[in-house]
């Protein structure tokens, strides 16, 4: 798919890698039921209709689809003298210049400030103009974008076609992760910088990445967006995953065959491996708490930060050890 | 079972210590703290928890939100039928349209009607009578022989749906419901001809007789039939093919769906094979495959004079079967699925008309039906 990020896994079994590394981005699940959406009726679905349609002409003239060299993508205007938010892979770098649609079929051009690109955020300016440009808000409050929301998007998938004009999708958040909201909105290639909306018209994501399962559409929150705009709006070009992921202790996990939590794999030159711990090792606790899944494991190496220690007991070959291990910094993907 | 499910068993270990080496490069970096920065992320106070990751069965097409239309059951469901093959692997659903066993499908994922059959929901099956076959819409009106009794859709308005409207359909060829939008602007979708899904050698060699195959489109009908590169094409539908251009006007002329024979030249051996041709549009957008097109692109996807566009996640086998309004109005049949986001339904203006008069046409004088 060109017009999404090239390294794109495409076969099913690296794609449902890459989940669980994401999932190791995701807080703390408080394992309840409280939140979730009781059975929806004809009437919810209904109302969510009607709200659509009611918003759509305030939000649609905002939508812009986006032409760069590499190839077609979209974008969002978020304020009357033409700043756009996109997703970081579409300009590429700062200072790009990039040929703009407006829904009409207008054209002008914008270029591209900074860009977060771990996140996939960016930032970029359309051309001056005496007119203001119509705009949307962007959701300044990002744990409202909770999973089980409705929520819907906008975007030029394939391109901008003036005969069919923009594609919405119509669906619900599934995941909340530091950086950024997975959906059920199906998107695909030239959806790329597309917004997501809220059902008060802001805007609470930036389409970003897919993987094969028509559930697995990845939006950047606003969360790097807010955190970095003033770097952003200076044209700088961030790398790093800041901060908010928590502590990094680079192993990957599995349920072995005898429902324990086995290490699966050691990424190269991580904290895990430095402590000396293996592939096939089984962890039996953590800070002395039991560890009985992924989850849990997760979400306990997850609460602690850069630089904390934790004590970990595991079991390889009938042998118990344990080990105390300092957690880093999660390096950033390569994504270039 | 679902795709999900296939992928969640594909993932091994050695799958994951793979990828986990080559993607993830490490290096070292300098970590930039700012005090601002903790002020403005709202996970650095995690002053409230997220909900964990939505359940399927919560998700739009979960089984707690289809619960929603349950009671449109009796208007979509039970009017959608399977066509399947009389060895009865799943081909597309039908849409019933007339109580005698009038229904209507896809046309050209069924070019051999006496190949196929129809399977009711409570399994009883029926063998098929062409009616009427219209290469415009893409449609054929066919009737079960000896099956009456049935219960036909009841057809609504298309023309005042707007963007947004939800629209309710079948999936798994006729067996569950599957909710989804109308999500762009109705419109014409024009044609492109057929195509093999071949890339050519435009200078074919003076002493090799034919034209060779220099590339093929990946899940493209050529591929599917088992044509290689450098095999040399010699004749397309039996007339003898020396230039690149004649192969492409003699497969872009003809209809998405059908077979044609292909005779070809493979280390020194001839050899024949059937490709089953499709939308030059769906091969030439998806060379490279369609793995993210979820379940597939159906033949064709092109040269419809007006659809609805939804986003119903639907397989092309879902083709052919009826798409409702929460009201239980049928608005439309689908007709091709096209990419990841997108599927096109026939809205019921276009068809419907013409469809009863063929119908009309059909029943007077009555024509002999055969009990199997």
């Amino acid at each position: 798919m060109r017009f999404f990020r090239t390294q794109l896994p495409r076969r099913a079994a690296t794609i449902l890698v890459v989940m669980q590394i994401i999932a190791a981005f995701a807080p703390a699940s408080d394992g309840s039921e409280k939140h979730a959406t009781s059975k929806t009726d004809l009437a919810t679905l209904l109302r969510i209709q009607t709200d659509v349609q009611k918003l759509l002409p305030q939000v649609r003239p905002a939508l812009v689809a986006i032409q760069t060299g590499g190839g077609t993508a979209s974008g969002v205007i978020i304020s009357a003298d033409g700043l756009l938010l996109t997703a970081a892979h579409v300009p590429g770098g700062p200072g790009k210049d990039m040929r703009v649609i407006l829904e009409d079929g207008s054209v002008t051009t914008a270029k591209s400030l900074g860009l977060d690109k771990a996140t996939d955020a960016a930032l970029a300016q359309l051309k001056k103009r005496e007119k203001p440009w119509p705009f949307v808000k962007l959701s300044r409050e990002v744990i409202k974008a909770q999973p089980g929301e409705w929520c819907f998007a906008l975007g030029h998938p394939g391109g901008f076609d003036k005969s069919r004009g923009p594609v919405l999708r119509v669906g619900k958040i599934i995941k909340q992760t530091a950086n950024s909201l997975h959906t059920d909105c199906v998107l695909m290639g030239g959806d790329s910088g597309g917004p997501l909306f809220n059902f008060t018209g802001e805007v609470i994501g930036i389409h970003s990445q897919i993987w094969e399962n028509r559930d697995q559409n990845v939006h950047v929150s606003m969360a790097p967006f807010l955190r970095s705009w003033d770097a952003m709006q200076k044209s700088q070009v961030i790398k790093v995953w800041g901060i908010g992921a928590g502590g990094y202790l680079g192993v990957a996990t599995v349920m072995s065959d005898d429902v324990e939590l086995e290490v699966a794999d050691v990424i190269e030159g991580s904290p895990a491996q430095k402590a000396g711990v293996r592939a096939g090792d089984v962890i039996l606790s953590v800070n002395d708490d039991a560890m009985t899944d992924q989850q849990q494991f997760t979400a306990t190496v997850r609460s602690k930060a850069a630089g904390d220690t934790l004590k970990l007991k595991l079991r390889s070959g009938g042998k118990e050890r344990e080990l105390a291990v300092k957690l880093a910094q999660k390096p950033q993907e390569d994504s270039e | 079972m679902t795709k999900g499910e296939t992928c969640a068993r594909a993932s091994g270990i050695s799958t994951s210590s793979f990828e986990l080496r080559h993607s993830f490069v490490i290096r070292k970096f300098v970590i930039r703290h700012s005090a601002v920065l903790l002020l403005l992320s709202p996970f650095f106070a995690h002053a409230e928890s997220p909900r964990p990751t939505l359940p399927p069965e919560q998700r739009t097409n979960g089984r707690q939100t289809l619960a929603a239309v349950t009671q449109l059951k009796p208007l979509t469901l039970e009017c959608a039928v399977r066509i399947e093959s009389v060895l009865g692997r799943p081909i597309c659903t039908a849409t019933i349209v007339g109580t005698e066993g009038y229904l209507l499908t896809k046309a050209s994922e069924v070019p051999d009607l006496d190949k196929a059959r129809v399977r009711f929901a409570d399994g009883r099956t029926a063998a098929l009578r062409e009616v009427h076959r219209e290469v415009r819409y893409d449609l054929v009106l066919a009737q079960a022989v000896g099956v009456t009794g049935l219960r036909a859709v009841s057809f609504g308005a298309a023309k005042p749906l707007a963007l947004g409207q939800w629209l309710c359909s079948t999936a798994d060829v006729g067996k569950e419901p599957r909710i989804g939008i109308v999500s762009a602007q109705r419109r014409r979708i024009p044609g492109t001809g057929a195509a093999l899904g071949i890339r050519m050698d435009e200078k074919t060699p003076k002493e090799v007789k034919g034209v060779r195959i220099i590339g093929i489109a990946s899940e493209s009908p050529a591929e599917i039939a088992g044509l290689q590169e450098n095999d040399v094409l010699l004749k397309i539908a039996g007339e003898a093919v020396a230039q690149y251009r004649r192969v492409h006007e003699l497969v872009n002329k003809r209809q998405p769906g059908e077979v044609i024979e292909v005779r070809y030249l493979r280390k020194d051996k001839e050899e024949t094979c059937r490709v089953r041709l499709a939308s030059r549009t769906k091969v030439l957008q998806n060379w490279e495959g369609e793995d993210f097109a979820n379940g597939g692109i159906s033949l064709r996807s092109d040269n419809f004079p007006e659809v609805l566009q939804h986003d119903i996640p639907l397989y092309p086998s879902d083709m052919g079967g009826p798409v409702a309004t929460l009201e239980g109005k049928v608005v439309g049949i689908n007709i091709a699925r096209v990419d990841r986001v997108t599927t096109f339904a026939l809205p019921v203006e276009a068809f419907w008309p013409e469809v009863q008069k063929w119908m009309q046409a059909d029943r007077h004088p009555p024509k002999a039906v055969l009990v199997k």
